[in-house]
């Protein structure tokens, strides 16, 4: 199918595209175009402006800022992958983005893009969750920040108004002796989750776990929290018992969709098992980690 | 490219023609037609699997700016002398649906053409049908076999007595005395689900119809042109002599693009109610309801058999899970399957019968198999039942049932398998698992979270489809000879005229390389042109039930040779020596012995066009040129052995598939790389049907998937390498001894994979009777024992 007609503008600077999302009766904002084009091109989404961001140079960083890590909206998932101060500061999030679809869609989609679509099957906004990020917006009002735990409601809902821009990502550094990993369960390489589980977890001096950051996509309408899971580990030596007993807690606390992928009973028992691998795996590397390795 | 030598050519692995333009994006598909003045169309698609339609409203569409025509199911009918033809026909009293190009009267599945518009472009096209008001009495659907088939269920036709569109058996021996005394008797019922091959470019027409001339001439996305071109005289009712149909490259066929659609006639109509040429190209996501499905089928198994494992009996019924009107091959590809049941094996007892039921789901047509895959799934699985419960090894099974080689020709229940060392493939396939260590790698992973299984399935093809007398009493409104024109020009190069199309596999190559090596020239020197029904020769049927290569390289072979006769000729007048006494070599006719005296054929070609006095002998004729018909006195049957090493995640059930050999034989091999390459594409498919791809209707009769992020093809991440092992056992009917091949990767792959997947399980006696294998049905199966749909 081909868009419905709308009107096109190239937004010269931030304020000008807040100004002409508010202008429009039902404008949306352009960025690497990977989520919007296809629902365009269904006449599932029909607006009648789109404001490109594409020419906001000004908009594509990724720097550290005050012992967090800011990257602009509109900075392409690949350059963050790619990012050595990623690597280094927020490694959790480079091995998540190798999961989003392929290296060609990595190469146009954007951080803030992923963010704003809000899917509760994507990589970025679970690990958003998982690591407490907190989101810059702009709007005709000025600017607020929303604590990523605050910004997704519901099945591609988010706090985000309609004239509002998100401008930045804002990522907690995360502490010396932390381990990551990402277990996801896709049908084929390159889709989106099934269930995906991220967990980074950091070893204390004394071998116990201090600090546990877990979240699950696929798993509810919203990127969920596994909070109850992190409660679990912290403090104990995340034996297989214990990484377990924690995938137990996360995996109940989901609330999967049922389509024709998977079953919602399925995604929940996958949920326990890609959460005791993730656990394990990030305690390994903790362990590896703290060894000097 | 390289100059190749002619001698050899046959056999040679050389590159393929077709790929410096494919590879350079210089190929020119349907979309890339544009003609003065030309329209674009969109139709209308229903939004409700079963409705009467009780009025439809198009004047707001027709106000629309840019908008030339809209047409509705009744004005296409009132536009048509027939229905939408339907070519296959061996059920002689089966219940015909008698569809047109649009609905008339009644939508009977989602998706099926309502209205169309022709525009000045696709955008103002949709645009235009979103201004189209249609009013639906929406009437209860039937949406699976189960209910089509239930007492007192909604008819989709209210004329016919129940949903059943026809009922046949096939019978060979007697199979109740089979069952009567049997050792052992398996029984097994298998699903598949519906599936349908995806071309990266979807289908499309451009149709120019001259309302002055009446003439009408189409640009087509087919596999079949001088099929098309016949269909669109009966349904148009204009003589073929006014109707062209030009092919250009077409971006895979896979079967869908064999069958004749609606749309085609739907723009023809448009073109001449409008005066402009009219383009109209399916989208992707109209391809998941406007494109022929497949596979879709419950099949009821029974084997008999002696406690040795020697099978006596086989007794089948396939339900076909038709759509909603009958596509152009009909109950085709079902029947195959019943016919085909018994596969390689010597069974004296058949009785396999088909049950084509209509649903509120798209029509069921052509996908690369025809059938097969269902039948060798069926016989197959059967297979490692019985070894199953006989305690024996499946490959001991097989050994001990195929058609041994000194049984051929064979006769099965309705083909007559030409030949083949059955048993030898086997053996080279078991062979060369052991050679690569699949039973250590498999003894290895026992008792981990990932085990390792090994499948087999032994398949036979049929191919080289013919011939045409047979065919017509078996149903075929069409014919199923090939005829191809050799000529060599006036500066000695070859051009072959063929009615088959090029569908990216390779046939230019392979005609080339036939007539090349007969010829005596190199294969630069041969063009194959293809495309075109005003210049290219006629082929019955069309490029589909593997037969190009076999029937249209026996025809250019036996051309090629009546040709070379008369260049012998002319070159012995010029170089004063007998025919027999000349050789061909690289395009140069020499005198044995003496290769001074020699003549090149852009000599011979000058003779024959231009300076004939003198040079062309008196009683030949001016010009080179060749025609041969060939109709086979049979089909020719291709067979192989998959063999699959496949790994299965017990906590996720997952299957991933670690490699995969294929052993075959397709008679003489022209391209080896082509042959690869088709067994490559097939088999991709065949992981997609075994592991992947399902159309998926909801209880409401909408379908689920209509995007690649719900039609799930394997990509190059999920396909493992492939080896392939090759064995030559030419067909003696077939000049050249070349067999198809076009199918065999897509008919073995689902079977050895869910061999491989339940021998992985063994020690949970999981048997896989349902297709696709998705990990949800797999971890089921591991806690109650059956893969079910
Ligand atoms: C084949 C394929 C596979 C994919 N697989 C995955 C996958 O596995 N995991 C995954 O997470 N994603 C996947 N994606 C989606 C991809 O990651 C998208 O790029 C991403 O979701 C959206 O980013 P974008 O820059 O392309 O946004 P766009 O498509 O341009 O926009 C998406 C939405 O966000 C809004 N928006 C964009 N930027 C802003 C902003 N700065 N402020 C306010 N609103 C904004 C737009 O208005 C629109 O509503 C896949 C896409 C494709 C095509």
């Amino acid at each position: 199918m081909k868009a419905a007609a709308f009107d096109y503008h190239r937004a010269t600077s931030v304020d000008d595209a807040i100004q002409q999302l508010g202008a429009a009766d039902d404008a949306k904002v352009l960025a690497g175009g990977q989520s919007l084009v296809p629902l365009l091109a269904m006449r599932l989404a029909r607006p009648t402006v789109l404001v490109d961001l594409n020419r906001l140079a000004d908009l594509a960083y990724v720097r550290r800022e005050n012992g967090e890590l800011a990257i602009g909206a509109l900075t392409r998932h690949r350059t963050v992958e790619t990012a050595e101060l990623v690597r280094r500061d927020v490694p959790l999030l480079a091995d998540a983005l190798a999961h989003v679809g392929h290296v060609t869609i990595r190469n146009r989609g954007t951080i803030g893009g992923s963010i704003a679509h809000g899917d509760p099957a994507a990589e970025l906004p679970a690990v958003a969750v998982a690591l407490d990020a907190t989101f810059r917006l702009r709007g005709p009002g000025g600017e607020r920040s929303v604590a990523a735990g605050d910004f997704f409601f519901g099945y591609l809902m988010t706090a985000l108004e309609p004239d509002e821009l998100l401008t930045e990502i804002r990522w907690p550094v995360l502490p010396q002796g932390t381990g990551c990993a990402v277990e996801e369960l896709t049908r084929r390489n390159g889709d989106f989750a099934l269930v995906a589980v991220f967990a980074a977890l950091t070893m204390g001096a004394d071998g116990v776990c201090t600090q546990a950051r877990i979240s699950v996509a696929g798993a509810a309408a919203a990127p969920l929290r596994a909070d109850n899971a992190e409660q679990a580990l912290i403090g104990s030596r995340v034996s297989a018992a214990d990484a377990g007993a924690a995938a137990d807690r996360l995996a109940a606390a989901t609330d999967p969709p049922n389509d024709i992928h998977a079953p919602a009973d399925y995604r929940r028992e996958m949920a326990a098992v890609l959460g005791r691998r993730a656990i394990q795996r990030a305690w390994a590397q903790a362990n590896r980690t703290n060894a000097g390795e | 490219m390289a100059e190749q030598s002619a001698a050899g050519l046959i056999g040679a692995r050389v590159r393929r023609q077709e790929d410096p333009r494919l590879l350079t994006g210089r190929a020119q598909f349907v979309d890339d037609v544009r003609l003065p003045g030309m329209l674009n169309a969109a139709v209308l698609r229903s939004p409700v699997p079963h409705a009467r339609i009780v009025r439809i409203d198009v004047s707001r569409a027709l106000a629309h700016p840019g908008v030339y025509a809209v047409v509705t199911g009744d004005e296409v009918r009132a536009a048509v002398a027939t229905p939408q033809p339907v070519i296959w026909r061996m059920i002689p009293d089966q219940r015909m649906t008698d569809g047109y190009p649009l609905a008339v009267g009644k939508a009977r599945y989602v998706g099926q053409g309502i209205a169309a518009v022709a525009a000045t472009d696709r955008a103002t096209a949709e645009d235009a049908l979103e201004l189209i008001d249609v009013e639906y009495d929406e009437l209860p659907a039937v949406t699976t076999l189960e209910e089509a088939l239930a007492e007192d269920a909604p008819k989709l036709y209210d004329e016919w007595p129940d949903n059943v569109s026809c009922r046949a058996t096939i019978p060979k021996g007697d199979v109740e005395a089979a069952f009567a005394e049997a050792d052992v008797v398996v029984r097994e019922t298998f699903r598949f689900a519906r599936q349908m091959g995806t071309p990266l470019e979807t289908r499309g027409v451009v149709a120019t119809w001259d309302p002055f001339t009446d003439r009408l001439d189409v640009w087509l996305s087919t596999q079949s042109p001088n099929l098309a071109r016949d269909l669109f005289g009966e349904v148009l009712d204009v003589s073929v002599d006014k109707i062209r149909v030009r092919v250009p490259d077409v971006g895979g066929g896979f079967g869908n693009k064999f069958d004749f659609y609606g749309e085609e006639v739907v723009a023809a109509i448009l073109s001449k109610r409008t005066g402009r040429p009219v383009k109209l190209i399916e989208d992707r996501l109209e391809s998941f309801v406007a494109n022929a499905h497949s596979r879709e089928q419950k099949v009821e198994v029974e084997l008999a058999a002696t406690s040795d494992g020697r099978i006596t009996g086989l007794r089948g019924t396939v339900y076909a899970v038709l759509g909603g009107q009958l596509a152009t091959v009909g109950i085709g590809p079902c029947w195959l399957t019943a016919a085909l049941m018994s596969g390689p094996y010597d069974i004296a007892n058949v009785e396999a019968s088909v049950v084509g039921v209509v649903t509120n789901r798209s029509p069921y047509g052509s996908y690369r198999g025809w059938g097969q895959p269902k039948s060798n799934f069926a016989h197959e699985r059967m297979v490692d039942l019985l070894a199953r419960r006989l305690d024996m090894d499946p490959l001991d099974v097989r050994r001990k049932n195929l058609i041994p080689a000194d049984a051929f020709p064979y006769a099965s229940p309705v083909f007559f398998y030409d030949g083949g060392r059955y048993d030898e493939c086997l053996g080279l396939a078991t062979d060369a698992v052991r050679d690569r260590g699949w039973l250590r790698r498999r003894d290895e992973a026992r008792g981990s979270g990932r085990t390792v299984g090994i499948g087999y399935s032994f398949h036979v093809e049929i191919t080289a489809l013919g011939p045409s007398r047979i065919m017509n009493m078996a149903g075929l409104q069409h014919s199923a000879f090939d005829e191809e024109v050799v000529r060599i020009d006036s500066s000695g190069r070859v051009t072959v005229y063929t009615g088959q199309t090029a569908l990216g596999q390779g046939i230019q190559t392979a005609l080339a390389q036939v007539a090349a090596e007969q010829l005596g020239v190199p294969l630069d020197d041969v063009t194959v042109v293809v495309g075109d029904t005003d210049t290219c020769p006629y082929t019955g049927y069309g490029t589909g039930a593997s037969r190009a290569a076999s029937l249209g390289g026996g025809a250019v072979l036996t051309a090629s040779k009546r040709l070379k006769e008369k260049v012998l000729r002319i070159a012995g007048g010029m170089l004063e020596a007998a025919p027999e006494d000349l050789v061909v070599a690289d395009g140069r006719i020499s005198v044995v012995g003496v290769p001074d005296r020699s003549v090149s054929m852009a000599e011979i070609g000058d003779a024959a066009y231009r300076r004939i006095n003198g040079r062309l002998p008196e009683d030949e004729v001016p010009t080179l040129e060749e025609r041969e018909v060939f109709d086979p006195p049979n089909v020719a049957f291709s067979y192989g052995c998959t063999a699959v090493l496949a790994d299965v995640d017990r906590e996720t059930g997952e299957v991933r598939l670690l490699d995969y050999l294929i052993a075959h034989d397709c008679g003489t091999v022209i391209n080896p790389l082509i042959v690869d390459g088709q067994l490559h594409g097939g088999a991709a498919q065949a992981i997609g049907g075994a592991l992947y791809e399902e159309l998926v209707y909801g209880p409401d009769g909408q379908i689920q998937t209509t995007t690649f992020m719900d039609y799930l093809m394997p990509t190059a991440s999920e396909i493992p390498a492939f080896e392939l092992l090759h064995m030559e056992t030419p067909a003696e009917h077939i000049p050249g001894g070349f067999k198809g091949m076009g199918e065999g990767g897509t008919i073995g792959g689902a079977a050895a994979i869910a061999g491989a997947v339940d021998d992985a399980l063994a020690d949970l006696g999981v048997a896989t009777v349902a297709l696709p294998i998705t990990p949800p049905r797999l971890l089921a199966a591991m806690r109650n024992g059956q893969v079910q749909a």
